[in-house]
């Protein structure tokens, strides 16, 4: 492997900002600002419009030389000003970009002056909410744009009334984390005992009948698509009841073609569902690679009671999945899944011989690849390579954790805070028969002549982003199906020659046959 | 002014940016050249976004972005430039800062990048595109390419092209500056290019600039030249290799294609080396005629201007079936022109003339107070025209001005769908060639495919009425068999 200690080539992970609209754009009625340069927010909606097929409109506050040098905060105002003017938001999502960031913007001031210029208060209701979040390019990665983002919105909806004394300390400490380029572990730590030091005592009161009543918070840790939502959505409808899925971008990623264009597409969470999540009866955080904020701070500061289970890709983790539905809810698996269940055990009986052994790398965010991973391992696959681009304190851990689990006897490659041009070195020596990821792994696999299954975020080479269901027992089918009928067409393509020739049926059996264990 | 406001609902700024035909041949004032409002939701992109899209094309350079990741991962692979060899440019290369980078100055990272680069890929020249933030915490880019230069004793290029500093056009300028600097003086030099080469003597030597390749563009176009006994030295910037590049002094004669990102190189290249340079276009049989017809003139040859007309003739006559059978099904369709440039702006007006259509609505996003003049003249009555919209903008005119058709980028894209309206992506990433003969066939193709689509019919119904449902052919099909029951 070229060992390069200065040079990303060919990134796999994209920036905090673009993390942030994504969880921005799952909530009702928002639209999101960059406070920085016009390129920033002119990318990162081309880049989703790509992948989602949608028009995406995101405001920049479009600092200039001048604003770069005085500081942003005219330009910032003004922005506001004109989105408000015309988008009429009901929450306007501010993320900063690393100019903001480096000229020392002080954001949420800038936010507080503006709020108190234009007499907008904090009324829920009434009110234009006003989210800031603290997202420079240069800290982590988009996955850590979402999960921060997650956290201010939960924040700001639960939150009490504003303290201006104490929210200046909590700044203070966010830009201290970054100085001291604390990872984001330490940064949720860091706020969450100053919060628990504040809202001690405020746990919820366990009266049973209030509990039944209340709802069940879900929270992806990472984004998951339009499709993964809607299935989700409608689980949590057949078990839970009542439930509050933030981000929802179910409609405002995936809009059908209606009447008019609205200005900002219609769906997402409710705004007044957001403020009652501090009510809730549990929080459910998808993904347990990545530490999910926004579970934990509901936690600590409102008592609501938080568990975290893998992504629901594949079955176990799906198992997983409906188990801690049930001992939160203490309610049945719906007949409905219990057959999707067997549907999907039934497929993976029949197709168990074309995948076992086969070597595959998978890559993309951290827990999506930990979910995809643990199913391959469950179908008898062989993950050679598991990587993601963002850095992860314990994503090799978790990987290895599972690996002991379902088959110790493999070894695999797990690397973390990779690029493309580390990935390809690594596709070389692992040997992969088959890629899972998104589209910028097709260089890849064209360079080595490896199929590759597109699952993640970009997929702008081919259509249907929007529509790939990975969670869920149906979204364990469609993933193993488009899997093997992958590698079975791989097959045909490079055997088809060779059996017009009477010798291919000399007995030399099939690939498929004789796949070697690891 | 009176007639500029109100034309749609927009921000009071936003006003004199958008303005209406009047009369013919009446220039109208447009603002236009500015920084882009803020919360506007402009369609623009930045310095470094225009001067990566003008120099990435170039194949065998590394192109080293630095800044933090976000800037090199949205632009991997931006234009669909394509190349007839090596594609080192392909690849996104990043210095990827970190906060440590930002407080302390991120000079040494660049500098050790440079020589990692440098020693794996082995590139005739490094350009190295300076972010946002390296423009605030001043890291000293000039001194350190300076210094990676005569260590590897290649080019190593600065581009100075932090995102804040202007718009795309600044860009562009900034991306011309490296290029001049790989330009070499030829070794036998005229003091003065003058016309009338005699090409029995030496074969006549053009440039062509700002053409970026984009799904092989320049592919079609070279060979005319060929055909007409002219070397093209070097396509800027698609396709070309730092050696091309560096021989482009030695041209006779430079055509400017888009005038807007390569007009800036082509007048230093006239005033250093003495080159004359002209625009054209290469999109739509008119605009490839007065290409080819003006380059022969400027050679001043009788054998050019002979073979010129036989190519027009032929090529002609080759595609105008084809034209003219597509032509009929599109003519009298209205089309909006949405293009980050004026030149392809302009040159698409043209190229709808061709095909029958109208233009109702053209806007750019760079475009400067001579473009929109020059498009005032060539557009109808009526047009809007528009600088700097944004999505709502675009939104409001498609449906006032009733197009049918939509040119632009992905960004747009989407709002013409969502509107109903056909869409022709004419951008970075377009897949489908559309310069020369057979690129204007495409064209023509992909606007019939797109507005004769019977989805958008189905588009006009969107919601779901079972009683106002008649399908036609049930109903002639049953009105016939009753017929012949009868």
């Amino acid at each position: 492997m070229t060992k390069r200690n200065y040079t990303t080539v060919n990134p796999c992970v994209m920036c905090q900002p673009m993390g942030s609209a994504l969880a921005f754009k799952g909530i009702e009625n928002t639209m999101v600002l960059y406070h920085g340069s016009q390129g920033c927010s002119t990318y990162m909606r081309l880049h989703l419009a790509h992948h989602f097929r949608e028009p995406v409109d995101i405001a920049s506050s479009s600092l200039s030389e001048k604003g770069a040098i005085y500081g942003g905060r005219e330009n910032l105002k003004k922005g506001l000003r004109n989105v408000i003017n015309r988008y009429k938001p009901k929450v306007i999502g501010v993320a900063t970009t690393c100019l903001a960031e480096t000229i020392g913007d002080d954001v949420p001031a800038i936010i507080r002056e503006f709020k108190e210029e234009e007499g907008i208060g904090d009324d829920l209701e009434k009110d234009i909410i006003i989210i800031s979040v603290s997202t420079p390019s240069y800290g982590e990665s988009h996955v850590s744009g979402y999960i921060k983002a997650l956290d201010a919105i939960v924040r700001k909806f639960t939150e009490k009334p504003e303290d201006p004394e104490k929210t200046k300390i909590l700044e203070d400490i966010e830009f201290l984390d970054y100085m001291e380029d604390l990872e984001i572990i330490e940064y949720a730590e860091t706020l969450e005992k100053e919060k628990a030091e504040e809202n001690v005592g405020e746990a919820k009161n366990p009266d049973m009948t209030e509990v039944l009543k209340s709802k069940l918070n879900l929270i992806p840790v990472e984004s998951v698509s339009p499709a993964d939502v809607r299935e989700l959505k409608e689980i949590l409808a057949e078990t839970a009841g009542d439930y509050i899925f933030l981000p929802d971008i179910s409609e405002t990623f995936d809009a059908p073609l209606g009447e008019e264009l609205p200005k900002i597409a219609a769906g997402g969470t409710a705004l007044s569902e957001i403020a009652d999540m501090s009510n809730s009866r549990a929080s459910l955080g998808l993904g347990v690679v990545s530490t999910n904020l926004a579970v934990r701070y509901l936690e600590a500061s409102h008592g609501v009671s938080g568990h975290n289970v893998p992504i629901p890709i594949g079955l176990s983790n799906t198992d997983l999945y409906f188990t801690e539905l049930v001992r939160i809810l203490s309610c049945p698996i719906p007949e409905k899944y219990q057959k999707e269940r067997g549907r999907l055990l039934d497929a993976m009986v029949d197709v168990h011989k074309y995948l076992y052994g086969v070597k595959a790398a998978v890559y993309g965010d951290p827990d999506t690849v930990f979910s995809l991973t643990t199913f391959m391992l469950e179908l008898g696959m062989n993950p050679v390579l598991v990587a993601t681009g963002s850095k992860s304190r314990d994503f090799e851990k978790k990987i290895k954790q599972i690996f002991e689990e379902i088959r110790p006897e493999l070894e695999p490659v797990a690397l973390d805070g990779i690029d493309f041009d580390s990935l390809n070195d690594a596709v070389s020596e692992c040997n992969p028969e088959i890629l899972i990821g998104n589209s910028n792994g097709r260089y890849i696999a064209k360079a080595h002549d490896i199929p590759l299954v597109r699952v993640g975020l970009p997929i702008h080479d081919r259509v249907g982003a929007q529509r790939i269901l990975t969670v869920g027992y149906r979204g364990a089918l469609e993933l193993l199906d488009r899997i093997t009928n992958t590698i079975l067409e791989a097959t045909d393509t490079f055997t088809a020659p060779e059996q017009i020739e009477p010798a291919a049926y000399t007995g030399q059996g099939t690939k498929d046959d004789c796949a070697e264990g690891a | 002014m009176k007639e500029k406001t109100g034309i749609v609902d927009t921000l009071e700024e936003r006003q004199p940016y958008i303005t209406r035909k009047q009369e013919k041949g009446q220039t109208i004032p447009l603002a236009c050249d500015n920084n882009s409002l803020a919360g506007a939701i402009s369609q623009r992109a930045c310095v470094y976004s225009g001067a990566r899209v003008v120099l990435n094309p170039v194949t065998d350079a590394v192109h080293l972005v630095h800044g933090p990741i976000g800037c090199a991962g949205y632009t991997w692979d931006i234009r669909g430039a394509k190349s007839s060899g090596i594609e080192t440019n392909r690849s996104s290369f990043s210095t990827d800062m970190k906060e440590i980078d930002i407080v302390f100055g991120g000079e040494e990272k660049l500098s050790n990048a440079i020589d990692e680069l440098a020693g794996i890929y082995h590139p005739p020249v490094i350009f190295v595109y300076s972010t946002c933030i390296v423009g605030i915490i001043g890291d000293d880019l000039d001194s350190v390419c300076k210094t990676a230069s005569q260590k590897h004793n290649i080019p190593v290029l600065p581009v100075k092209s932090e995102g804040f500093k202007g718009n795309k056009s600044d860009g562009y300028k900034a991306a011309c500056d490296a290029l001049k600097q790989l330009i070499k003086r030829p070794e036998e030099e005229t003091a003065e290019k003058k016309p009338g080469v005699n090409p029995k003597i030496r074969k006549p030597k053009i440039n062509i600039l700002g053409d970026f390749n984009v799904a092989g563009d320049v592919w079609l176009v070279k060979p005319l030249f060929e055909q007409m006994g002219i070397e093209v030295i070097v396509s800027m910037t698609g396709d070309s290799t730092a050696k091309s590049i560096t021989r482009a002094a030695e041209a006779d004669l430079n055509l400017v294609q888009c005038s807007g990102s390569m007009a800036y190189l082509a007048k230093w290249m006239q005033k250093e080396y003495g080159i004359p340079y002209q625009t054209i276009s290469f999109f739509g049989i008119e605009d490839i005629s007065i290409a080819l017809r003006k380059t022969a003139e400027y050679f001043d040859s009788e054998e050019m201007k002979k073979i010129a007309e036989e190519i027009l003739e032929t090529e002609t006559n080759r595609i105008m079936p084809d034209i003219s059978r597509i032509r009929e099904r599109i003519k009298g369709k209205k089309a909006a022109i949405y293009m980050g440039g004026p030149a392809k702006a302009l040159t698409l007006i043209k190229g709808f003339a061709e095909l029958g259509m109208e233009v109702v609505i053209i806007g750019t996003q760079t475009g400067k107070k001579e473009d929109y003049e020059q498009i005032s003249y060539s557009v109808r009555d009526g047009t809007v025209i528009v600088d700097d919209a944004n999505p709502l903008e675009l939104a409001e005119l498609l449906v006032k001005q009733k197009a049918d058709l939509m040119v632009a980028g992905v960004k747009e894209r989407f709002i013409a769908y969502k509107l109903g309206v056909a869409f022709c992506d004419f951008n970075h990433d377009r897949v489908m060639e559309f310069e020369g003969f057979d690129g204007f066939v495409n064209f023509a193709r992909e606007v019939d495919a797109s507005i004769n689509s019977p989805v958008w019919k189905a588009v006009r119904q969107r919601t779901l009425e079972p009683e106002s449902l008649k399908p036609g052919y049930l109903h002639s099909k049953s009105d016939a068999a009753v017929e012949s029951h009868v």
